[in-house]
């Protein structure tokens, strides 16, 4: 289904009514619900009557002094923002645009991606919870199923392999203030970021400085990788694999089938018995 | 150990930098005194202060607890940061490890900001060169504006120059925070702030990064409240969080500056300490490692020292030379019987203080603290953070808490004054509990291995597994009784370094000294106040108090009363009792492991204990107290019920 078909607006006047739902759903964000202050709000961003056609489209509705977004308003609202912010995480992170230049190019491209590209944006970025100036980014389908399948360029450290490196492009710490230590220990965005280990705590190395954390912080280190790791250690491997051939040479040959010998003592419930039996 | 208050007129030069630097290391070569040198983040968590001539003057040199950053995210962070906004000292020493100039120098740009008069102290010059860095220290110099030396602490190269540079120190410049963004931020902040806010330009930084510590220095009648408010007004204004930016500006610079300063020379493969400290960290083969490290441990500590070394000491040395030695000099020239009983008698102080302090106890803990001193040295203590980070979550912990509880095998008190490395007050209530209750210290263990070497390994194994299952239950448990959530792993890992012996000789003799110091006049009075209540007939008074308790619940002999109630002077203490009783044949099997169990659980002893009030405050302390004492009394009573039922558990 497209956008066209899904909300069946003429185009001209669709850009107008998604800037307008994306200004309101910022509003909501920082707490502003009361109807004067969305109009002058919307007015002052230079659609003075914004307001009322978001009304005759049926996407708000005011009642008492305070707005709602009705459900297809809130869908509308919702997507229109989180197409805006991947749009600006794509243009900093991938492409690396200036600050000052992302801003007014988000705004159109925004606009222009359906809900296809949209899905791919976010998979390609590895699924970011926070646009480049904080704000958080709405989730899509495609984070609640977690997909993968497009090989990330920027994904969170908890989901690289061990050996992989890569640099650091953002960290994700706002609503984890115990993650500011993480900027004093030099992970930094652009920090040069390898990853030895993912178990039992993940290890990397920044810099020259060896740092072992759990997967909690892993999650919420963004990386844009640059060299892959894998090989004889690497996460593909089922662990059993990895690990019998070293246990199974480990024990005599003439005693690896022990067990199959083995009788239980008649007083199997004592279990000093037991043991003496094993041995 | 203390912010001593030597006189203001001679100058103070501070030590101030990362974690595991080696400012220790120059503290030492400076003053000449012994600060606790180890190849792990946070060895040093106080203040420790000495005197130096430096520069043809007489200073006053402080070291202090590593920071990662001067906003602090723990509490020995936060004694350096007060220390340099409440002291203001002459000279700071900024100690960066050279081959992480990049880290180092975040620290130098923070510093800056304090507005004090600054060296920067390339330390492990030596590390950087093996990497092939080649560092441009003149440049440096003339970027930041104050002088800068390299040095090797470790072998003393360099610190000549450091001494005389501590003449030429000068102010750095704001190269940090030198950023549109951060300097109306500021403005804006300044206009906001009430006029008699502290106008220092760090504390100033500091509100506006955020870092919420800082409003007790809000001095001369602005309530923290007011501070409060205004920062989180201008705070309010950015885009993205303050301290973010503040970073990034800082990191900005310092990419600029490694680039002028650095050039690398082509860098050598990685070693086999390197390949050492990757393997010892991932579950295969680290958990090998770490079997293999414990058992060496235990072959060198336990059977060498507690059996070979014990068993020389007590039985050639003590029982054959000294004690009669003593016993006859004594008949000769005190001929009063009580004199003598006070000397060489059943409660003599030759005869059982000096034999416990000497024969029993010295040769365990001085192999221990050789082992000991070397694990800590190698780096390999954080390693196994990292293996052991799962199983500390159940106990409402994380890895970092493996550091205060491997430490507290050395000495508990020291390890109860460590828990500041960790993040949260629940965090260090549970480690706290955890070192009073369950994990024995060095001279305990000594007496422990002592006990259990003649006997069936079955004791031990039965001694250990209840131990580990106390310390897992009862850190489960009070994790779910405290409010608050569990802090996140984050932890640096240092690299694997070969120790010095000379450091390893060094430390083991500082603590052994303080343990001669602290110990053998508490063996002393312990043993005169058994002499007295034995003389006086209080002994037996006590005995039949505690009786039903004692050979009741927990079925041992009434004697073993005593060494109870001495248990609490030094808990090493009371396990000696023990092994007299046992070496006396009053216990048996069952006992001997009920007593072994009850006198590790058992009370801290009076230092442990005072450390705890210091740390945790008297509600906290005796809180954990009176936990210690339930689950000590729950759990050996509890083991002697069921060695009862089933005595094949011990043989």
């Amino acid at each position: 289904m497209t956008d066209t078909q899904k909300y069946p607006i003429p185009t001209a006047e669709r850009e107008d009514v998604e800037e307008s739902l994306g200004l309101l759903w910022r509003q909501r964000e920082l707490g502003f619900t009361e109807g004067n202050q969305l109009r002058n709000a919307l007015a002052a961003a230079g659609s003075p009557d914004g307001f009322d056609r978001l009304v005759r489209h049926g996407f708000i509705k005011e009642e008492l002094g305070q707005v709602w977004l009705t459900p297809t308003g809130e869908e509308l609202a919702c997507d229109v923002t989180r197409r805006l912010r991947l749009a600006e995480r794509l243009l900093t992170d991938v492409l690396s645009l200036d600050r000052n230049a992302v801003d007014p190019n988000a705004c159109v491209l925004e606009h222009t991606i359906s809900a296809e590209v949209t899905e791919s944006i976010c998979t390609l970025l590895g699924h970011p919870g926070e646009c480049p100036h904080g704000h958080p980014i709405p989730p899509g389908a495609c984070c609640r199923n977690n997909e993968a399948q497009l090989s990330p360029i920027v994904s969170s450290l908890s989901r690289l392999e061990a050996g992989d490196s890569g640099r650091v492009a953002y960290l994700q710490i706002k609503d984890h203030p115990e993650l500011h230590r993480l900027l004093a220990m030099g992970v930094i965005p652009g920090a040069p970021i390898h990853l030895h280990q993912t178990f039992p705590a993940f290890v990397v190395e920044v810099g020259e400085t060896q740092l072992a954390l759990e997967s909690a912080i892993a999650a919420r280190i963004f990386v844009r990788r640059t060299g892959r790791g894998g090989g004889a250690f690497g996460r593909n491997r089922p662990k059993f694999r990895r690990l019998s051939p070293f246990l199974w040479r480990w024990i005599p040959s003439h005693d690896r089938w022990w067990f199959l010998t083995w009788k239980p003592p008649a007083f199997w419930w004592n279990w000093t018995e037991l043991l003496k039996s094993v041995w | 150990m203390t912010t001593s208050s030597v006189s203001t007129k001679i100058p103070t030069v501070v030590l101030v930098g990362n974690p595991n630097v080696g400012k220790s290391v120059i503290f030492g070569r400076l003053t000449g005194r012994y600060a606790t040198v180890s190849n792990y983040p946070g060895t040093t968590v106080d203040i420790s202060s000495g005197v130096s001539w430096l520069a043809g003057g007489k200073w006053r040199v402080v070291d202090t607890p590593g920071v990662n950053s001067l906003w602090p995210s723990s509490e020995d962070e936060r004694v350096t940061r007060d220390f340099l906004l409440k002291e203001r000292p002459d000279v700071i020493l900024n100690v960066l490890d050279a081959k992480n100039l990049a880290r180092g120098l975040m620290s130098t740009l923070e510093l800056a900001d304090f507005h004090i008069p600054m060296v920067v102290v390339l330390n492990l010059a030596d590390e950087a060169l093996d990497r092939g860095l080649d560092l441009d220290a003149a440049t440096l110099s003339r970027r930041l504006g104050v002088p800068v030396v390299k040095t090797v602490a470790t072998t003393g190269e360099g610190l000549a120059d450091l001494k005389k540079a501590v003449e030429t120190a000068a102010v750095p410049k704001h190269l940090g925070t030198d950023v549109d963004e951060i300097r109306s931020g500021l403005q804006v902040l300044s206009s906001e702030l009430p006029d008699d806010a502290p106008a220092s330009r760090a504390v100033r930084l500091a509100l506006l990064a955020g870092d919420d510590s800082v409003l007790t220095w809000g001095a001369g009648g602005t309530s923290s409240a007011e501070l409060y408010s205004a920062a989180q007004r201008v705070r309010d204004r950015f885009a993205r969080p303050p301290r973010q930016l503040l970073f990034e500006a800082r990191d900005g610079r310092v990419r600029e500056l490694c680039a002028e300063v650095i050039s690398v020379r082509g860098r050598l493969g990685p070693g086999l300490s390197h390949r050492l400290g990757v393997w010892a960290l991932r579950p295969w083969p680290g958990f090998l490692i770490a079997g293999v490290v414990l058992y060496a441990v235990y072959q060198f500590v336990g059977v060498f020292g507690a059996g070979t070394a014990v068993d020389f000491l007590e039985n050639t040395v003590f029982a054959e030379w000294i004690t009669p030695g003593a016993t006859w000099l004594i008949e000769r020239f005190f001929p009063w019987p009580f004199v003598r009983d006070i000397l060489v008698g059943p409660y003599g102080v030759v005869s059982m203080a000096f034999s416990y302090a000497f024969a029993l106890i010295l040769p365990i803990v001085a192999t221990f603290f050789i082992a000991f001193g070397l694990l800590e040295d190698s780096g390999y203590l954080p390693r196994l953070s990292v293996l052991l980070d799962r199983v500390f979550r159940l106990m409402g912990l994380n890895g970092r808490a493996v550091l205060p509880m491997i430490l507290g095998l050395g000495c508990d008190t020291m390890a109860t004054m460590t828990t500041r490395i960790l993040d949260t007050k629940k965090e260090r209530i549970i480690v706290t509990l955890l070192l009073a209750l369950t994990v024995p210290c060095s001279a305990q263990l000594a007496v422990i291995l002592g006990m259990a070497a003649g006997l069936s390994p079955r004791v031990l194994m039965v001694w250990l597994s209840v131990l580990v299952g106390t310390t897992l239950a009862t850190g489960w448990g009070a994790s779910k009784l405290l409010p608050g959530a569990r802090s996140t792993f984050l932890m640096e890992i240092p690299p694997i370094r070969r120790p010095l012996l000379r450091n390893i000789w060094l430390k083991m003799s500082v603590r052994l000294t303080w343990y001669l110091k602290e110990v053998v006049p508490l063996f002393i009075y312990g043993t005169l106040a058994l002499f007295f209540l034995d003389r006086w007939g209080w002994m037996k008074t006590a005995e039949r108090i505690f009786s039903p308790i004692v050979q009741g619940w927990l079925g041992l002999p009434a004697r073993a009363t005593e060494a109870f109630l001495v248990g609490f002077l030094r808990r090493d203490y009371g396990a000696a009792g023990l092994y007299s009783l046992q070496q006396d044949g009053l216990l048996n099997l069952r006992q001997v492991t009920v007593s072994l169990v009850l006198i590790t659980l058992f009370m801290p002893c009076v230092a442990q204990w005072l450390m705890m009030f210091k740390e945790r405050g008297w509600k906290g302390a005796l809180t954990i107290t009176v936990a210690v004492l339930a689950v000590a009394l729950g759990i050996a009573g509890a083991l002697n019920r069921v060695l009862l039922m089933f005595p094949g558990l011990v043989g």
